[in-house]
């Protein structure tokens, strides 16, 4: 006797399937529409085809390019620093939380503030008169660097988006570490492996899916970075911090460039597709 | 001694990630006169003029408003996500529907990037009316929020034995009736931990309240930067700074009250991705 029979589970799914299609769905066709028309503002209802310009145009358009550059080496150096140093700590600090659970609340804090909100608040840590990091830095060295202009500001994203987003690797490493079973660890101590080695050859291993997933959520989360970037910079210090995403808002709304943003929107699109088909790839892989 | 030093790793760590934190706190408790000449991390009179200033000039900020909304939206946001997730949950747990396509379908929805999303969605925005309502911030909100909820819900209703259905079934329930008198209330833990850890995120968003609201719907997060954006005389970092705390403290503090449910909720849908 099935529990669910084929009729109920489809009117169970309904609402969910609708809702997404609806809010979803109808979106990525006007994408699609609006990618390859000529539009603006005053013709939104009325779009004209006109073939594949808009898609020419932003892939010659060299602040694209540079969206996608910066993109890329955020979404990468953000996920490799935020996997390392979640995965030292998970390895490294496991003796001292296992008993404690409490410890983790001040160390899961960061997630649970907004991002947006993240990024005003390094304005004001950062401030050249009201922030008490350069304060700190003239006190003591005389000196404190531009923390937000062109050569640092990438510098600068950098560290916030990883003081932010450590933790979230941390706790992937940290339950994947737990996962590993007593007798696995307590069998590499009997045949004689030190506890580096036993962390090498038969930890690091059993973990390996767990850093594989982790590096491309961080990844895909770096990569397409919006409201942190937004509130901190505003893509700003000569346009050196435009996200992918930062670069299709502003294209839209600063630009009026309906059809440029609307093309980069289908770029994005399947860029992320080819991530994630990548992604469950690699996992499958690693499964079997 | 291992051991000491594995409290300096922690205690550096925790006070380096939690370093914005902790200066907006310590600024906001600042009197204007002070912020002027002391950037530094000590107060000489903690005061609380800020936040009585930005709680009592209601004329002149709009918290009270910025709260509501938030709130609002989070709140449909959330709620709309559990009514659609939780049935589809079931037959996604108790039935072959929807398991190969649907589901994966719906966990990658969370990789992808929502800006793509942005343009057209404020355009449909336009025709139906929805732009700058908390109601359609709080639908969007639920697309945010689908597919972890769907994750948690299936996978919380995937551990309940399934005699217990059968048993119920026996006894003459109707699947529906299964699901809301006998499932419902075993997964309960779990659909309180997707309504928290949903609402923290929908409280979070920044990307649709800065797009999608203007005036009468904008969330905390969006009119926390109104205070940056200020013409004239410079940013007041005070007020400024109580700001960002009243609007940090809501998901802060359900976050550190349910961090034990939270951490594996986090971690739910990478599991499994």
């Amino acid at each position: 006797m099935a529990i669910v029979n084929r009729a109920e589970g489809r009117a169970y799914l309904t609402p969910l399937v609708g809702f997404l299609l609806f809010f979803l769905g109808f979106p990525a066709a006007v994408n699609l529409v609006y990618s390859i028309s000529t539009v603006s503002f005053e013709t939104l209802r009325s779009p004209s085809l006109s073939g594949f310009g808009n898609y020419a145009a932003v892939l010659a358009d060299r602040e694209f390019w540079g969206a996608v550059s910066f993109s890329m080496r955020f979404g990468v150096l953000t996920a490799l620093a935020e996997c390392l140093i979640g995965l030292f700590l998970a390895v490294f600090l496991t003796p001292l939380l296992a008993r404690r659970s409490y410890l983790m609340a001040p160390l899961m804090l960061p997630l649970m503030v907004a991002p947006a909100m993240i990024g005003l608040m390094y304005r004001l840590v950062l401030h050249e008169f009201a922030g008490p990091v350069p304060y700190y830095l003239f006190e003591w060295f005389g000196d404190s660097p531009a923390f937000l202009d062109v050569d640092n500001a990438f510098r600068t994203l950098l560290v916030v988006e990883i003081l932010q987003w450590t933790p979230f690797a941390f706790l992937l490493f940290y339950m994947a570490y737990a996962a590993i079973p007593l007798e696995v660890r307590e069998a590499a101590s009997l045949d004689g492996a030190s506890a580096l080695k036993a962390l090498w050859w038969i930890e690091l291993p059993l973990m390996l899916p767990t850093l594989v997933i982790a590096f491309f959520i961080r990844f895909i989360d770096g990569f397409r970075v919006f409201d942190n970037v937004y509130a901190l910079t505003g893509s700003g210090a000569g346009g050196s911090t435009t996200s992918l995403s930062i670069y299709i808002y502003q294209a839209f709304f600063k630009g009026g460039a309906i059809g440029k943003a609307v093309a980069a929107s289908v770029v994005l699109f399947l860029a992320s597709l080819a991530v994630l088909y990548g992604l469950n790839w690699i996992t499958g892989r690693g499964r079997r | 001694m291992l051991n000491l030093l594995r409290w300096l790793v922690f205690s550096i760590v925790v006070l380096a990630m939690n370093f914005p934190v902790l200066v907006t706190v310590i600024t906001s408790l600042k009197s204007a006169r002070e912020l002027s000449f002391n950037p530094g991390f000590w107060i000489g009179e903690p005061t609380l003029e800020n936040y009585m200033r930005v709680l009592g000039e209601t004329d002149r900020f709009n918290i009270y408003g910025y709260l509501f909304n938030s709130t609002v939206a989070s709140l449909i946001g959330t709620g709309l996500a559990i009514a659609l997730a939780f049935p589809a949950a079931y037959a996604i747990a108790r039935s072959e529907a929807g398991n190969r396509t649907l589901l994966p379908l719906i966990i990658n929805l969370r990789a992808v990037p929502l800006i793509i999303f942005a343009i057209p969605l404020y355009m449909m925005y336009q025709w139906l009316g929805l732009l700058d309502t908390q109601l359609g911030l709080g639908l969007i909100l639920t697309i945010v929020n689908t597919p972890l909820a769907l994750v948690i819900l299936v996978n919380a209703i995937s551990d309940v034995p399934s005699e217990l259905d059968e048993a119920a079934k026996m006894d003459g329930a109707s699947s529906r009736q299964v699901m809301l008198m006998i499932i419902r209330p075993v997964v309960r833990p779990a659909l309180v931990t997707t309504f928290i850890f949903g609402f923290i995120t929908a409280w979070n968003e920044f990307l649709f309240g800065l797009m999608l609201t203007t005036s009468r719907a904008v969330p905390m997060t969006v009119g926390a930067s109104f205070f940056f954006a200020a013409s004239g005389g410079g940013v007041q970092w005070g007020t400024a700074s109580a700001v960002m705390v009243l609007g940090a403290l809501p998901p802060a503090l359900l976050g550190l009250l349910m961090y034990r449910q939270i951490s594996a909720s986090l971690t739910a849908g990478a599991v499994k991705g």
